[in-house]
């Protein structure tokens, strides 16, 4: 399956670049992610509770990150299996400054097999564009605040915080995608 | 094709199933119908922990007219509105979009409010029930709430029903005046899902120009939608062939159009307006 998509970004393409190679950031930010391992020099394991409504299921894989040209390219090559299915691609991400905003373009190929390529096939790209857009609303968030803010210190205030976002977020799910 | 292991309750009535759900919000899932949960969870794409079954509930499943509308149980099946003669007297939308829905075993155990709940983005009901702006009644530990169908539909297979919240009825403005309804879909030929499906409903004057219109479309985005630069268009004209022409060029403006293996994104593109021009054309010619 192709995927395919640009998302607007309001900050310059260095803090975006920045944000999305940082593992602590990016754990936060992909939807479901509940590990994110270092493994290696740009290389990570995790866990994904990855899914749509009540359809949902646990994933395990690795990500690497290849071909980095900060702060304009980085090309990710990704592999996971679940209870679900599999999934295996790569992609390439390139980072665009127009007007005091990025543009993100992402263009790839994943192959997904399994109980999901066969019976959910006709969801699949819808459900990509949604995990997109949740994850790159988030991105946008993180690379913001940390724009005019120094780095996250993990601070109390800052635990406390995250912690009640969570919180509501657990409270809220189902309401509405709490990264829309 | 054997679930994972799930506690069941049968709940005899709404507050006591509600009670239920309050408890166990983040783990339970309402069974309905059950035509798209159970095949969900024998493929193990959804493990609930519980299933609170309101299917032994009484009072549901009903069709009543109150108050200017039309109020329709949540476990009211398929089967039961395709074959009611009064609606299809008052609001033949329903009984026509029921009519398509998968096949008689799923109309015969399948739920309008399941469907709704479930709000898979190629079911048919989204779109009658957005075309016809309906309200959904919510009820929780909390209490009742209405949510229009505009606010109800968050993404796919996502909806405004909150952790504890069950849909309870659906109410719809009951069609006056010279009015004409019609739901035309192309049934995905292994799933009878909408590849495209357009629910159309419109009021016409005694001159034949439109005054209103509803235009909902399914199986094209990741959620039902409204046309509304269609509905825009086609308002105020008299619906003649060039009007209609310009106006389902907009089928799928603002919408990011999935493709998948059975129909590409410009397929369906191309879908959505030529049955959007012929649910149009079917319900202005009802409504004379």
């Amino acid at each position: 399956m192709k995927i395919e998509g640009t998302h607007e970004v309001h900050a310059p393409p260095e803090r975006v670049y920045a944000t999305l190679i940082d593992p602590i950031v990016l754990q936060r930010c992909i939807p479901g992610c509940e590990r994110l391992e270092k493994t290696g020099e740009n290389a990570y394991s995790t866990t994904l509770r990855a899914g749509v409504g009540s359809i949902k299921g646990l994933f395990t894989g690795n990500v690497r990150l290849e071909d980095m040209q900060p702060p304009r390219h980085f090309r990710m090559v990704v592999d996971g299996k679940g209870q679900p299915g599999f999934l295996k691609g790569a992609g390439d991400l390139d980072f665009e400054e127009r007007n005091g905003v990025t543009i993100v373009s992402y263009k790839g190929d994943v192959q997904v097999g399994g109980t999901i390529a066969s019976v959910g096939q006709r969801m699949l790209q819808g459900a990509v564009k949604m995990m997109a857009t949740q994850f790159f609303t988030a991105i946008e968030a993180e690379a913001k605040t940390e724009a005019h803010e120094p780095p996250p210190k993990h601070g109390f205030f800052r635990t406390a915080l995250r912690w009640l976002s969570g919180l509501l977020r657990r409270k809220f799910r189902g309401t509405a995608p709490s990264a829309k | 094709m054997i679930p994972a292991q799930f506690d069941y309750l049968a709940p005899k009535t709404i507050d006591e199933a509600v009670g239920l759900f309050a408890q166990h919000p983040d783990e339970a899932k309402i069974l309905a119908g059950g035509h798209s949960l159970i095949p969900a969870m024998k493929l193990r794409l959804a493990m609930p922990q519980l299933l609170i079954d309101i299917g032994r509930i009484k009072d549901l499943a009903y069709i009543r007219e109150e108050g200017g509308q039309i109020r329709i149980g949540a476990m009211t099946t398929h089967y039961q509105l395709e074959s009611s003669d009064r609606l299809r007297e008052i609001c033949p939308l329903l009984p026509e979009c029921a009519a398509q829905i998968g096949d008689v075993q799923v109309r015969n155990k399948g739920t309008i409010g399941g469907s709704l709940a479930h709000s898979d983005p190629a079911g048919d009901w989204p779109a009658a029930i957005i075309a016809l702006d309906a309200e959904m009644v919510a009820v929780s530990a909390g209490g009742e709430r209405t949510i229009k169908a505009g606010d109800f539909f968050v993404d796919m297979l996502t909806t405004a029903l909150g952790a504890g919240e069950i849909l309870r009825e659906i109410r719809i403005t009951t069609p006056s005046g010279r009015f004409g309804q019609s739901y035309l879909k192309v049934p995905q030929p292994a799933s009878g899902f909408a590849v495209v499906g357009v629910a159309v409903t419109l009021t016409r004057d005694s001159n034949g120009v439109c005054k209103s219109a509803g235009v909902g479309i399914t199986g094209v985005a990741s959620k039902v939608y409204r046309a509304s630069a269609v509905e825009q268009a086609i308002s105020g004209s008299a619906l003649d062939e060039q009007t209609l022409a310009a106006a389902v060029a907009h089928a799928t403006d603002g919408v990011s159009v999935n493709g998948d293996l059975y129909a590409s994104e410009a397929y369906r593109r191309h879908l959505a307006q030529v049955y959007t021009r012929r649910a149009i054309e079917a319900a202005a010619s009802h409504a004379k």
